[in-house]
């Protein structure tokens, strides 16, 4: 067991690493989220209150600029062949697949901290009261959204059309996740208290658990050809 | 994490029967081989022979269609550790990240391999392919015969009893040629089993106990190096290719 989490720990040390030095990744993916908040702001009717919709634009947002960052996140190990390297090592598939999770996860978490703010500026969304129940839905949505998308991420880096590919695999599946992840956030942000968000946040719990289960396991088989 | 010796009769590399195919292409037709102990073996054979995905297939960084591959004794695919500890692998592909540092890219496969003297390892093989200057360097900034020379540092990083060369000479300058040889021709300590394949007739053959010749997937021959005349080899693989193909 400690192998296999000193393996994580060692891939996902070494993409944080290499996503420090460049910053390539979180630029792309802040830059996006902040394009589309601007969007957002200028096309909402007057009329219409942000708060009512602000759930959905959030989550929309965090999709589309995960996404974006996950199709890099394969391109590191591309380079070079250095996915190569990887599998001739005695690393478990699965942890591999857990050290590129977490280094998603921290990078898209980290994307996060920026969207959550400008949001708020822009839409002005009062995050105050909520803030403990919305920290736990953006984690858990988010901890289900990287799951799926490290295994889907390594599955189109394996074919030529990958970057576009990515997206059209990986949204169909994740909509059970956002569409939970979204409501719960929505009545959080209109003040709703935790407890009624309880099913939701169970239902993501269940989701993250599936997911990193399945996604762990088959991992060898999608980056072994 | 020390991998247990195998027995000294117990082929280093043992491969029956292994076949790969990519729909409908048959890259590698049922190749069987036996490695002994300390053996090295030369892979000569044109483009698109399947040496490559033969070595890819002895090394467990590709799956076969059919057949078995086993390292000391120990089936390939089952499992994950042991017999991987026993092997390394240097590409024409450095499998390095060019952002990077030299001593960073050896730290992280040292943290792979599970290696306890991490430290010390990287710095002896930082020295051993004249790189302990640069360790600071990014990956980026080096020349092609620097990054091959690393990547022989991340080979043997582990100190590995089987040891996989895929076309490592490719593009490198006379200089880093000659220094590539010179750690080949010390691997040939008898400890190490040595499997490589490339194009240059002179140098692998050079270094060889034993000489195969791979054409359209299949072996056409496989003999004992000594059994080679160096002055007509370049004549006699050229016919050998002619007439499988």
């Amino acid at each position: 067991m400690s192998g296999f989490l000193s393996g994580a720990w060692a891939v996902a040390r070494k993409d944080l690493l290499l996503e420090t030095r460049s910053r390539e990744r979180f630029v792309s993916m802040a830059t996006f989220a902040m394009l589309v908040a601007v969007v957002f702001s200028f096309s909402l009717d007057p009329s219409v209150r942000a708060r009512s919709i602000a759930g959905a634009m959030l989550w929309v947002t965090i999709l589309f600029a995960g996404t974006l960052g996950l199709g890099r996140s394969f391109a590191l190990e591309r380079d070079s062949e250095a996915l190569t390297g990887i599998l001739v090592s005695p690393i478990p598939r699965g942890a591999l697949f857990l050290g590129k999770f977490l280094a998603n996860l921290a990078v898209v978490l980290a994307v996060e901290a920026v969207i959550f703010p400008v949001y708020g500026l822009f839409f002005g969304l009062n995050y105050g009261a909520g803030a403990l129940g919305l920290l736990l839905v953006v984690l858990l949505g988010t901890i289900g959204f990287m799951a799926l998308g490290t295994l889907f991420s390594a599955m189109a880096a394996h074919t030529r059309m990958g970057d576009s590919l990515l997206p059209v695999l990986l949204l169909p599946l994740l909509i059970p996740v956002v569409i939970f992840a979204a409501s719960a956030t929505q009545r959080l942000l209109i003040g709703r208290p935790l407890g009624e968000v309880q099913g939701s946040l169970r239902m993501l719990l269940a989701f993250d658990l599936v997911f990193l289960f399945v996604c762990t396991a088959s991992f060898g088989a999608v980056v072994e050809e | 994490m020390s991998t247990p010796p195998a027995g000294a009769d117990t082929p280093a590399v043992e491969a029956r029967g292994v076949e790969k195919r990519y729909g409908a292409l048959h890259a590698v037709r049922g190749i069987d081989l036996s490695l002994r102990r300390g053996e090295f073996l030369t892979i000569f054979g044109p483009n698109g022979a399947g040496k490559s995905t033969l070595l890819r297939m002895l090394c467990g960084a590709v799956v076969p269609t059919r057949g078995t591959v086993h390292i000391a004794g120990e089936p390939i695919g089952e499992g994950e550790d042991g017999w991987r500890r026993r092997i390394g692998l240097l590409s024409h592909q450095s499998f390095l990240y060019p952002g990077l540092s030299a001593a960073e890219n050896l730290e992280f496969f040292a943290r792979l391999y599970g290696l306890a003297d991490r430290r010390a390892r990287v710095d002896e093989a930082l020295r051993g392919v004249e790189l302990w200057e640069r360790r600071g360097d990014a990956v980026r900034g080096f020349s092609r015969g620097m990054q091959q020379r690393l990547a022989l540092a991340r080979t043997l990083l582990h100190d590995p009893e089987v040891v996989f060369l895929d076309e490592p000479y490719t593009g490198l300058d006379p200089h880093a040629s000659g220094l590539l040889t010179a750690v080949l021709q010390r691997l040939r300590d008898g400890r190490r089993t040595v499997v490589l394949v490339t194009h240059n007739l002179s140098q692998g053959l050079e270094q060889a106990h034993r000489v195969a010749v791979q054409v359209g997937g299949r072996w056409v021959s496989d003999e004992p190096a000594e059994a080679i005349d160096p002055a007509t080899w370049e004549r006699v693989y050229t016919e050998r290719v002619a007439a499988a193909q």
